[in-house]
């Protein structure tokens, strides 16, 4: 019993490994010869989590500076906007550019209303933060029994 | 034993793994003049003490650890902490001494000269 358990543990071991694999199979698709960044046809990676009062978004925008993003909050709607110029240095012959240029906007629904007010953006090696405070109604509250 | 100290507990035999990093390979461009290649790499979240660059033996091999700090739970993830690698071949005639790497805004800026032997040279052509 004892064996088989631990074989059936490997097992599942295996089986995660290879969904991950799977998993990041289309990532890798294509990305050594013609991978772009992203900017023509989506834009930028984004991660959403949520810790109690706040929401927390972060997003991928490598070689941006804090003046070519746009950030818009109404309600529960946010827009993330920007543009990525092109580096392209003057007298330089090109080899290779798969790093991506352009306009990109991306609009998300969040979950609960935000306090727009207190909202925090930080831009941080090619990484933007959100930090998106609820709005008191949406907040988690503790109801004390009477 | 209890049932379900049995299920739980592994085999002492079996080789704990540290957690595996996804690797990928970042975008560049890459750039030349009559004095130097110049290369830049996408790496958003990457800290400059977590990147390493390497060359050697004609190849020049960047790569970079990016791991964020995560707060609450997700809602849902595009992109997770990710090891940044990639290997180039350089030619013999730069001048490994003198390259430059510098780090701004995620994006990694590498300068590679061409040695003063390899730079084309006008040569006048005297009239008799």
């Amino acid at each position: 019993m004892y064996t088989r358990l631990s074989d059936i543990d490997r097992l599942f071991g295996n089986m995660s490994l290879l969904q991950k694999r799977l998993n990041n199979l289309y990532d890798d698709y294509g990305r050594s010869s013609g991978y772009k960044w992203g900017f023509e046809h989506t834009s930028p990676r984004t991660n959403l989590y949520e810790n109690g009062d706040n929401f927390e978004l972060k997003a991928e925008v490598p070689g941006l500076a804090k003046e070519d993003l746009n950030v818009k909050i109404q309600g529960n709607y946010l827009e993330i906007s920007g543009t990525r110029g092109s580096e392209t240095p003057e007298g330089y012959k090109t080899h290779k550019i798969e790093r991506g240029t352009g306009s990109f906007s991306r609009s998300f629904t969040l979950p609960a209303d935000i306090d727009s007010s207190k909202v925090e953006a930080t831009l941080k090696d090619g990484v933007l933060y959100l930090v998106l405070p609820k709005h008191e109604a949406a907040k988690p509250k503790k109801i004390s029994i009477n | 034993m209890d049932k379900t100290t049995d299920i739980t507990k592994k085999e002492t035999k079996n080789i704990e793994k540290t957690h595996e990093l996804y690797e990928t390979a970042p975008a560049v461009d890459i750039y030349e003049n009559e004095n130097e290649i110049l290369l830049h790499a996408d790496m958003p979240g990457v800290l400059k003490e977590n990147i390493n660059v390497d060359i050697d033996n004609g190849t020049l091999s960047i790569s970079g650890i990016r791991k964020l700090k995560i707060k609450g739970t997700p809602t849902y993830e595009e992109f997770t902490d990710v090891e940044y690698v990639r290997n180039f071949s350089v030619p013999q005639t730069i001048d490994v001494e003198k390259v430059e790497a510098e780090l701004k805004d995620g994006v990694l800026r590498l300068h590679l000269p061409k040695s003063e032997a390899a730079k084309p040279r006008q040569i006048e052509i005297k009239t008799a």
